[in-house]
């Protein structure tokens, strides 16, 4: 096991260095991507640990591998590999070092994520990934500043978790995790924020609005599949070490459905093709981290019904991680190759992607947004499902206060799914399966894109078939149980006595039973068929008249005036709608803030005289002196 | 109160065709006059196209619903610039339906133009009948017979109530009251079975002449006829009162489409649309030895008071029918009249109130053959005064914007 | 306040028992399954308004269509005959020929000319399935006896 991680490193390292060949460079990520793969099945029996150093006497640093690690290993692997591949063909269009460098160095670094057993490695691996994905979508002289953004939000995540590991050093003298658990409700609070700030969870998904639509797919991807699982893991792996604090549980749940409820209504209104998929996460993340922090609610009570309750929801926590992350990568690889082929950034101009450009981007499009609006048997139903049974039993708190704050999450999470399912029927709508109107798409490479397309697309729809699998892998065999002549590992029930169950291999084997005998039907009796244009009124349907994709959105836009500050802006011949995200306003003001203020200080030290500079740098010198000194 | 009604160019003079106090006049145009009348550019340019402003902008798609549509029915198309449900801007189509017969009608004897006229718009068949047919006769200098003149007010009226009828019917049937559309269709279809009944043609075609009609109704018939519009006008009568406490109803029609005064006039607007702003005395009085007809207006200008307008000119034609038809048999036949003429030539103007408005005709006549006709529509400013109120409305508001002016693209584009 | 409307409507019995004849003859037998079950759409190529207003007054009921299984539909999509109004005006053919293209087989095509030989007019081009040709205006009895014809129904129902 540690000889494949070690593969692993060694092939992401050799990726680097064969930057200057794209495709090298992705093979060789692709080949390491396998190999943590196959250490992530390994390790799930049982766990390892790969290298112990001592750093000073008393700090140890460590990689190991445990069940939590192994199933996020496995997770994020899939997606790396698909995206490794995927990214063969991509770099004909993008063929630029610096994105296959940062690929696979940011790999490095979420490997390094994935097994630290201490804060030192994980800080290290933490700022290895966020360095380099920042490499990825900086591309100087367009969006520069916008990307800067990305990293200021990046570097607030790890300063949070700094700041957070440094106070459990002060509280502990240890930098292991297993010194968590004499933690303080403080050092819980910053290091979850830290993780938080990761997942994009609202207000902290400022930076996404404007560099979304410039970067590459696969940058798009990364970031958002793969690097917000990393806050996942995170909480995931600190939340039950640390004492529980129920006000911050609290906190995370309404946060986490807000987040899900604000990324939810975003994304019905974006008019970006890569935007909407980059709200989604939003609403994604913000339902995870409702999860987590009704598994960590619920895990401080000591019946019976609240235990089993935490661990599905903890469970769920990791289905809608596992969903999210493949289908996620699935839509932006599926969105990347429509745009790149059409060379369009809009939902309008990328119509009609089933005909204009293929049908494995299509389909791919199609089964991640449906997994997403939680469509039977995918796993995404599966996800949705389980959370809202979550939800539905915050009656079972004893206090009236924490079932009424857990059910407005439930409130603000059924409005989420809600309105994600109208932002994916647009995407499915318009750019799957629309009409191209005779919009001619342009050759791109696409065989190896096709076979990642393809993997991801089997993977979404068996997950759901097979989630008793899934459930059994990620250790919660407990949740499953045999109902109504089902037989028993195929029913996942969500509360102990029985609450509500759900069985997609059984929907899935119905399905399937119902589909074939009709579409056999259909295609014995078929009849001929004769195409004819859409009917217009007797004129053939010109530009400019077919109903557009933000027509289609007008009517949410408009109810909910008052969350998205709709305006109407009308002069003579010109007419549109503006909405806002205004939760982006606050970093938006820090951005101007810290923009003025960065003239200030450069017109007063960079004034070109010298002893200006000199003082300066004397000052911050004398400054990091002082820190230094009080320090140790 | 003067209205433009049109524009007629005459040699190398133009003359302005202006409803003043009640009668049409016409004034040779100078600039002072022409600044008096905000429609007159309309008129003058009369385009095809109208309001035909595209609107540009993300995400605004122009929404076509035309030339073949089950809605309209009528060929004639909307061009509704949107961005979802608010319509930005609404340009009208009226060319599907150009048939060009004021050109058609050149060199025509006035009999065969007559023919034309009456197919020109046919549910306005005898407003346009009578409008030529009156200009002819003014041409021509032929005084038809008073029994002539009564039963043509008459005949206006019938064609009046079917009209109204319809319009009423399109508006509760667009706002989903099934029932009350059922019955008003119904009553539809009674008027024009009475319209049969007192001239053989339910479109009141082919019974006007120029000076002289075909021979009017028995008056064993006549009884009947009574009997039939007293029973429409109790019905009627009914189903309004009803269909006037059903707020479901009332609020689908209650401020779409909503002119003012100031706008009715800009458009040059006349009939049913102008007296639901509030303006009183532009009705043509043609009524002779006839009792007036009440004149109905309303002060919202919305569809809602442009139907109420019409619900309650329904039931004023009918008892007006009903009062007339009784002692129409002791209306003298032959009085002052003239029905033949050695005049060969001349020239002359008329207007009637058709269902929608002022409707009127200017022919030049040579040698007993048409050598211009001018046809001035209620539809064509009715047109332009829709594709003004409805910008700023929901596509739900839209029949009810259309269907309350009752226009036509037959009439306006002629 | 909501009125009973339904109740209203109920009181008064406006069908009509009346048989329908027609007097035109079909220039070819149409097909038989359309029996009971014909939706007609109608469409305006030019047309004086009288005959779209003999349309609205078939929808009233005193002829009560539906009893025959006649019904007028809103697409030409799913229509069974094509109800053409009025002599066409230039402009119009090409919506007309693209309203034919739509419609699906089999299905039969009526004309109806209210002013045969109105200058600046043009005449039909071929019409496929074209199954009958009318002039003038057609009462409200003579089209339903007419559509009766075609879908091959009982001339009277209670």
């Amino acid at each position: 096991m540690k000889f494949l991680f070690i593969i692993s490193l060694i092939f992401y390292a050799l990726g680097a260095f064969f930057s200057l060949k794209p495709k090298v460079s992705y093979f060789l990520g692709f080949g390491g991507s396998v190999s943590a793969f196959i250490t992530g099945c390994l390790a799930l029996g049982h766990g390892t640990v790969f290298w112990k150093f001592s750093l000073l006497n008393h700090i140890m640093l460590s990689l190991a591998i445990d069940h939590l690690s192994a199933v996020f290993l496995i997770i994020a692997s899939i997606s790396w590999l698909a995206l490794a591949l995927y990214s063969v063909d991509y770099s004909k269009l993008y063929p630029q070092r610096r994105i296959s460098l940062g690929f696979n160095l940011s790999l490095i670094g979420m490997l390094l994520v994935l097994t630290a057993q201490d804060a030192i490695t994980m800080l290290i691996g933490w700022e290895i990934m966020t360095i380099f994905v920042f490499l990825m979508m900086q591309n100087p002289g367009k969006h520069f500043e916008r990307s800067f953004r990305f990293l200021a939000f990046g570097e607030l995540s790890t300063v949070c978790l700094l700041i957070g590991f440094a106070a459990l050093f002060a509280l502990t003298g240890s930098f292991s995790f297993d010194a968590l658990k004499h933690g303080s409700p403080f050092i819980l609070i910053m290091i979850s924020l830290g993780f938080i700030i990761k997942m994009d969870i609202v207000p902290f998904h400022g930076w996404m609005r404007g560099i979304y639509g410039e970067i590459p797919d696969n940058t798009a991807a990364l970031l958002s599949a793969p690097v917000t699982l990393m806050g996942v893991y995170g909480l995931e792996r600190i939340i039950p070490l640390v004492p529980q604090n129920q006000a911050w549980d609290i906190i995370i749940i309404l946060l986490g459905a807000f987040s899900a409820f604000w990324g939810g209504m975003q994304a019905a209104a974006a008019d970006k093709i890569k935007l909407l998929p980059a709200y989604s996460t939003v609403e994604n993340n913000g339902m995870i981290l409702t999860t987590i922090g009704f598994y960590s609610l619920a895990q401080g009570f000591n019946t019976p019904i609240l235990h089993y309750l935490s661990l599905f929801a903890l469970a769920t926590s990791i289905i809608i991680a596992i969903s999210h992350t493949l289908a996620k990568t699935l839509l932006f690889m599926s969105v990347g190759h429509a745009k790149e082929a059409y060379d369009v950034h809009t939902i309008d101009e990328a119509r009609g992607i089933w005909s204009g450009v293929g049908r494995i981007p299509a389909i791919g499009i199609v089964i991640s947004a449906l997994s997403f609006s939680a469509f039977p048997p995918l796993i995404g139903y599966a996800g949705e499902w389980m959370i809202l049974e979550t939800l539905f039993q915050s009656y079972r708190f004893p206090s009236t206060a924490l079932a009424f704050f857990t059910a407005l999450a439930g409130i603000l999470i059924a409005l989420a799914i809600g309105t994600i399912s109208f932002a994916m029927i647009k995407i499915i709508g318009y750019n799957a399966l629309g009409y191209d109107h005779g919009r001619k798409s342009r050759y791109i490479p696409h065989q190896l894109m096709h076979i990642s397309e393809i993997g991801l697309e089997f993977l979404l729809l068996l997950g759901g078939i097979g989630l008793p699998l899934i459930i059994i892998i990620t250790g919660f065999s407990k949740l499953l149980i045999g109902l109504l002549g089902v037989p028993a590992p195929l029913v996942l029930a969500s509360g102990n006595p029985v609450f509500g169950v759900i069985s997609p291999t059984f929907i899935g084997i119905i399905m399937l039973v119902l589909m074939i005998i009709p579409s056999f039907i259909f295609i014995k009796g078929k009849k001929k068929v004769r195409k004819v244009d859409s009917w217009n009124g007797g004129i053939r349907i010109a530009e400019g008249e077919f109903f557009s994709a933000p027509a289609y959105s007008q009517i949410l836009e408009h109810i909910l005036r008052k969350f998205y500050r709709t305006c109407e802006k009308r002069a003579k011949t010109h007419a549109s709608i503006v909405i806002e995200d205004v939760l982006i306003e606050p970093s938006e003001t820090v951005a101007r803030v810290i923009r003025k203020l960065g003239e200030k200080v450069a017109s007063v030290l960079m004034n070109g005289k010298i002893s200006a500079y000199i003082t300066y740098i004397l000052i911050l010198f004398i400054t990091v002196f002082i820190i230094g000194m009080l320090v140790f | 109160m003067k209205i433009l009604i049109g524009i007629v160019e005459s040699g190398s003079e133009e003359y302005l065709f202006v409803l003043e106090n009640g009668k049409p006049v016409l004034i040779k145009a100078d600039d002072k006059l022409i600044g008096k009348f905000a429609n007159y550019e309309i008129l003058r340019q009369k385009p095809l196209k109208i309001n035909d402003k595209p609107i540009k902008g993300p995400g605004v798609f122009k929404f076509r619903y035309g030339p073949v549509t089950s809605g309209i029915l009528e060929a004639g198309c909307y061009h509704l610039y949107t961005y979802g449900e608010k319509i930005l801007n609404a340009t009208i189509n009226i060319s599907w339906k150009k048939r060009d017969l004021e050109q058609a009608m050149q060199q025509k004897s006035p009999e065969e133009s007559l023919f034309m006229a009456e197919r020109i718009c046919s549910n306005f068949a005898m407003s346009h009948s009578l409008a030529f047919s009156r200009a002819v006769e003014m041409a021509l200098d032929i005084r038809p017979s008073l029994l002539t003149h009564n039963w043509r007010t008459l005949f206006i009226e019938s064609e009046r109530i079917y009209n109204h009828l319809h319009v009423i019917q399109k508006l509760a049937s667009s706002a989903a009251q099934k029932v009350l559309a059922a019955h008003l269709s119904a009553l539809f279809e009674d008027a024009l079975r009475l319209s049969e009944a007192l001239t053989g043609s339910r479109y009141l075609m082919g019974v006007n002449h120029i000076g002289k009609l075909s021979p009017t109704p028995e008056v064993s018939i006549i009884q009947k006829i009574i009997d039939g519009y007293q029973e429409l006008k109790e019905r009627f009568t009914k189903l309004y009162k009803k269909s006037l406490s059903d707020n479901n109803y009332l609020d689908r029609l209650h401020s779409s489409g909503t002119l003012t005064q100031e706008q009715a006039q800009t458009f040059g607007l006349t009939g049913p649309s102008l007296r639901a702003c509030g303006v009183k005395g532009e009705l043509y009085d043609d009524s002779r030895h006839l009792i007036d007809l009440p004149v109905i207006t309303k002060k919202e200008g919305d569809a809602l008071a442009r139907m109420e307008v019409r619900a309650e000119e329904i039931v004023n034609s009918c008892q007006y029918l009903i009062d007339h038809l009784r002692v129409s048999d002791s209306w003298p036949e032959e009085g002052d009249e003239k029905v033949q003429t050695e005049n060969t030539g001349g020239t002359g103007y008329a207007l009637v109130n058709s269902p929608s408005g002022a409707l009127g005709y200017y022919v030049e006549i040579v040698n007993r053959k048409m050598k211009q006709v001018n046809i001035f529509t209620p539809s064509y400013p009715g047109m332009h005064a829709i594709s003004q109120v409805l910008e700023g409305h929901i596509f739900t508001d839209f029949p009810f914007v259309v269907d309350s002016f009752g226009v036509h693209f037959a009439d306006a584009a002629c | 306040m909501i009125r009973w409307w339904p109740l209203y409507g109920l009181k008064r019995k406006l069908t009509e028992g009346k048989e329908y004849e027609s007097r035109i003859r079909l220039r070819f037998t149409p097909e038989k399954i359309f029996n009971r079950s014909l939706f007609v759409y109608a469409i305006d190529v030019g047309s004086s308004n009288a005959l779209n207003f003999e349309i609205s007054a078939l929808k009233s009921p005193q002829y009560n269509i539906h009893r025959f299984g006649i019904y007028f539909t809103d697409s030409p999509r799913h229509a069974d005959v094509l109800l053409v109004l009025g002599q066409p005006v230039p402009l119009m053919i090409d919506p007309l020929m693209e309203t034919i293209n739509q419609l699906p087989k089999p299905f039969s095509i009526i004309t109806i000319r209210d002013f045969p030989d109105r200058p600046g007019s043009v005449d039909f081009p071929e019409l496929p399935n074209h199954i009958a040709d009318l002039k003038g205006v057609p009462s409200p009895s003579e089209i339903i006896g007419l559509l009766l014809d075609v879908a091959k129904t009982k001339r009277k129902q209670s």
